[in-house]
């Protein structure tokens, strides 16, 4: 399994690092007002309200966006958790850790690649 | 907490005549001020993995209907979600503020024929499309424009 993740470690690091830097670019803006704005009230109703929404993430690059938002900070987590795994409990069960954390990126992509598809 | 950090990684292939002594990880690692911003750094994965999760929800939301919409922000709007939002906008913001500074540090010197602007241009860009997205989705999600 170890050797599978050094193989995959090229396509790894490609989303972890686009995680790092597009997702942290998304990620303000898309706290600010759809979890954090609209549920609180501090936006106008209608910026949110279900057909404006629908309509904002049914465009193409509203779909590319919550894709973005959904898969790139997925594969940056799961990085960064096994990193901090191994620093805190050391190289023992890295890549058991590694493994489960890239599945739940994986899966969640995939899950989100159908989400935005089924808007 | 003392153990020794893969001894074995650094080693030179054929032992030499000098024998030395195992790294060893200190107790207090955790406690030193770069180890533990670094440490903090790594700890937003976390907050990150969750964050793509949650998002996850919001698409299905959308995908499912007006009901299950009114439902997700309804729940959004939970103190214990609120607060994991409030959690998750300071990590994303300490991510960048950290990221953005290593950025231009870790650019090749050249690659073919091109350079790369100097370091403070360069973060001086990170930073501009930062703000240029953030205050994009302000305006679109935030109901400014399409009205």
């Amino acid at each position: 399994m170890k050797a599978l993740l050094l193989r995959l470690e090229p396509v790894i690091w490609l989303l972890f690092g686009a995680g790092i830097m597009v997702g942290t670019l998304l990620l303000p803006g898309y706290l600010l007002t759809v979890a954090l704005g609209a549920p609180l009230g501090v936006l106008p109703a209608h910026a949110l309200a279900f057909e404006r929404a629908h309509a904002i993430a049914a465009n193409p690059l509203g779909r590319l966006v919550l894709l973005a938002i959904i898969a790139l900070p997925l594969w940056k987590g799961a990085h960064h958790t096994r990193a901090l795994c191994v620093d805190l409990f050391g190289n023992g069960s890295d890549a058991l850790v590694g493994s489960l954390l890239y599945a739940i990126a994986l899966a969640g992509s995939a899950a989100g690649v159908l989400a935005v598809l089924a808007i | 907490m003392a153990r020794p950090a893969n001894p074995h990684a650094m080693a030179p292939s054929r032992p030499g005549p000098t024998r030395t002594a195992p790294p060893q990880v200190p107790d207090d690692f955790w406690t030193r001020p770069r180890m533990r911003t670094y440490l903090l750094f790594d700890a937003t994965g976390v907050v990150y993995l969750c964050v793509g999760l949650v998002a996850l929800r919001v698409a299905w939301a959308l995908a499912a209907g007006p009901d299950a919409w009114q439902a997700l922000m309804t729940s959004f709007s939970h103190p214990l979600y609120v607060a994991f939002h409030a959690l998750a906008l300071a990590a994303a913001l300490f991510v960048g503020v950290r990221f953005f500074r290593l950025f231009p540090k870790a650019q090749p010197a050249r690659i073919g024929p091109a350079k790369p602007p100097p370091r403070p241009v360069l973060q001086a860009m990170l930073y501009a499309a930062w703000g240029a997205i953030t205050l994009g989705l302000l305006v679109v999600l935030g109901g400014i424009w399409p009205s």
